[in-house]
Formats: C-alpha cells, structure tokens, sequence
C-alpha cells in the first residue's frame, strides 16, 4: 500500500513538471500561431479577391461571407465553401467579383490522392475558373480540363466554384 | 571508444527503419517527398535525443514498476513541444506532416531507445545514441523521400527533374514506399555481405 502512494507520488510530480513545460510552451508559441493562421486566412481572402484592400465579415441569410472592401465600396466577396472530394472533404476559398463571375479561387484544405487528385491545388488547373459565371456549364469535358486521372476531384472543385457563384447570387437578390 | 560505437551503431549496423524496420508508419506516410521526409526526421531528431537525455538523467530516481508511464509522459511531452513549434514557425510543413507530429509519440524508436538504451547507459552515451539513430533514421527516410519523389513526381526537394506526366504516381502512393523500402533493404544487405 505505502509503495503504490510513493509509485503514485513520483509519477505525479513527473506530469506536473511536464504540464509545467507544457504550459510554458504553449505560452510562448500561442500568439504566433495564431498571428500567423489569421494571417494565413486574410491572405487567402486577398488571393481570390485581388481587388479589395480590406474585408468585412458579413451574415445573412445564415450565410457567413467576406465582402472585399476599396475605399468603404464593395468590390467582391469571398466565400468559404466546401465539397466531397475523392478522400474527404475539400475545403475552397472562391471570390467572386461584382458581375458575378469568379475572381479567384484557393483550395485551402484537401486529402486527395497524392499525385492525382491533389494536382487541383496546382494554378494551371485552378486558373481555368477565373472569369466563369453561372452562366458557363463549369464542369469537366465542356468547359473545364479535367485532371488526369481523377475526374471526381476535378468535380469536386467544380461544384464547389458553383455553390460559391450560387451563393453570391443568394444573397445579392436578398439585398 | 564506446561513445563512438554508440553514436554509429545507429547508422547502418542498427538502422531504426531499415534494419530494425521499427517506425515504419511515419516512413510510409510522409516520405513521399524529400522535404517531408527531411522536416519529420528533424521532429524525430529532436523528440528522440530529448527523451534519451531525459530518461538518461532521471534513470536513477525513475522506479523500475513505473518507468514505461514516465517514459511516455517524457515522450509526448517533447512531442508536443515540437508540434506547437512547428505550428509556431513552421506552418507549411506542419500541415504537410498533419497527424504525423502527434503520432511521433507512438513511433517505437523513441520509446524502443528510452527502454533499451537510455534507461541502462549515462547521459552522455545517451544522447549519442540518440542522435546517431537520428541520423540512420533521418538517413533512411531522406533517401526514400528522394527515391520516391523523383520516380513518382519527376522532382526532388521540389525541383522538377523530368516531366511529371511520364513519372510513376505509384511511387508516391503508399505501395511506392514498400517498393522503395524493400530494395534499400536488399541494396543494403548486398553491400554488408560483401564488406564481411
């Protein structure tokens, strides 16, 4: 009985000095990486509205949206949309411009296959939606070149360009 | 002379991944490129010569009933001090690696070594094992990064060697490391048995 409270003893204060190291680490690093992911988030919004110098977060309608901002005038909104993917969900940044057409988009997250279907974080795929609008068909064999090997991530991104085009138009009529 | 006897066992005569095969999950995760492969052998490193200077130190005080849990509270807590560095300052590689930086406190290496070695040998042997498994592992894993990465993406360390259109995608899918696993391990039997 007397070993197991000294056992129990020792091993205690081995985790209270880790907690304590722990803490202290965590300290230290929790500002950067949360300076950094806000960061990382803004420049993303940057990337696929390139015209705006400042966003704002906007609800409506249930729908969170980022509305790019020069000089106090709307010029774009980016909207954070997700779709199913080969191997998980693929999370897109897609901006769309005032005209309703898109202004850039940024696979933010992805699990896809490596060499295949991750090829859609690449630019040269990504590129082929700039300018498209619900008016385009946007989808694989018409429009848009599929990826070698991995037709469903490519639709993937396609729905997603849709539902973010969708959703824009959603809340520009509710205005 | 022992020192160096511990500090190279590591290399090739003890390699943690292609003689002992221990730690293979990482191995096979985030070896598809050389950059991965080189950042997870660095978390490695660290998490590794950590421990074993850790357990070397407090291996008198440590009762033997009770030194795997103190073990695995020294690990995870070197592990989780490399995973918030990473998130800190490394934010690329970090969401490369994803999982795999928690996961380190399951790699077999690390507690394998706290165990065999750190818990019996002083300080500073210790810490030699430490980063000379280190080396063997960071060796074993760059070299199959690179393997893969230039067989399966045509590039290494991201420069683009040939077309990726004519490279072999299986080389960067799970099977390509078994693949390339298994030659270096004949690549390097082959090689001791000549030696001998």
């Amino acid at each position: 009985m007397k070993r197991i409270i000294e056992l129990g003893i020792i091993l205690m204060t081995f985790c209270v000095i880790s907690a304590a190291a722990l803490s202290l680490v965590y300290l230290f690093t929790k500002p950067t990486i949360e300076l950094y992911s806000q960061r990382a988030f803004e420049k993303s919004l940057r990337e696929v509205v390139p015209a705006a110098h400042s966003f704002t977060e906007i609800n409506k309608k249930g729908m969170v949206f980022y509305q790019g901002m020069v000089n106090g005038i709307a010029t774009g909104a980016a909207f954070s949309v997700t779709s199913q993917g080969y191997s998980g969900k693929i999370e897109l940044m897609v901006g769309v411009d005032l005209n309703g057409k898109v202004a850039g988009i940024k696979i933010l997250n992805q699990r896809e296959t490596p060499g295949l279907g991750a090829n859609v974080i690449k630019p040269v795929f990504l590129k082929q939606f700039i300018q498209k609008s619900l008016q385009d068909p946007i989808e694989p064999k018409k429009d848009i070149d599929a990826i070698t090997g991995a037709t469903i991530s490519t639709r993937a991104v396609c729905r997603g360009a849709k539902s973010a085009l969708d959703a824009y138009q959603t809340v520009r009529d509710k205005k | 002379m022992s020192f160096w006897k511990d500090f190279n066992q590591g290399l090739i005569k003890e390699n943690p991944v292609l003689r002992l095969m221990i730690g293979l999950c990482p191995v096979l995760a985030v070896s598809n490129n050389a950059i991965n492969a080189l950042a997870m052998s660095v978390a490695v490193a660290f998490v590794l010569i950590g421990s074993n200077f850790v357990v070397a130190l407090i291996r008198k005080i440590v009762p033997d009933e009770i030194r795997i849990p103190i073990f695995i509270i020294i690990i995870s807590t070197f592990v989780t001090i490399s995973d918030y560095v990473m998130q800190a300052y490394f934010q690329d590689l970090h969401h490369a690696l994803g999982v795999f930086v928690p996961l380190i406190v399951v790699n077999c290496i690390i507690l394998g070594r706290a165990e065999a070695f750190a818990y019996k040998n002083p300080v500073l042997n210790s810490v030699l094992d430490g980063v000379g498994m280190s080396i063997g592992f960071a060796l074993a894993l760059g070299s199959i990064g690179m393997i893969r990465e230039l067989l399966g993406a045509g590039s290494v360390f991201g420069f683009q060697i040939f077309n990726p259109a004519v490279a072999a995608t299986i080389m960067i899918l799970p099977p390509g490391a078994f693949i390339t696993i298994a030659f270096l391990m004949a690549a390097l039997n082959k090689w001791e048995n000549k030696v001998q």
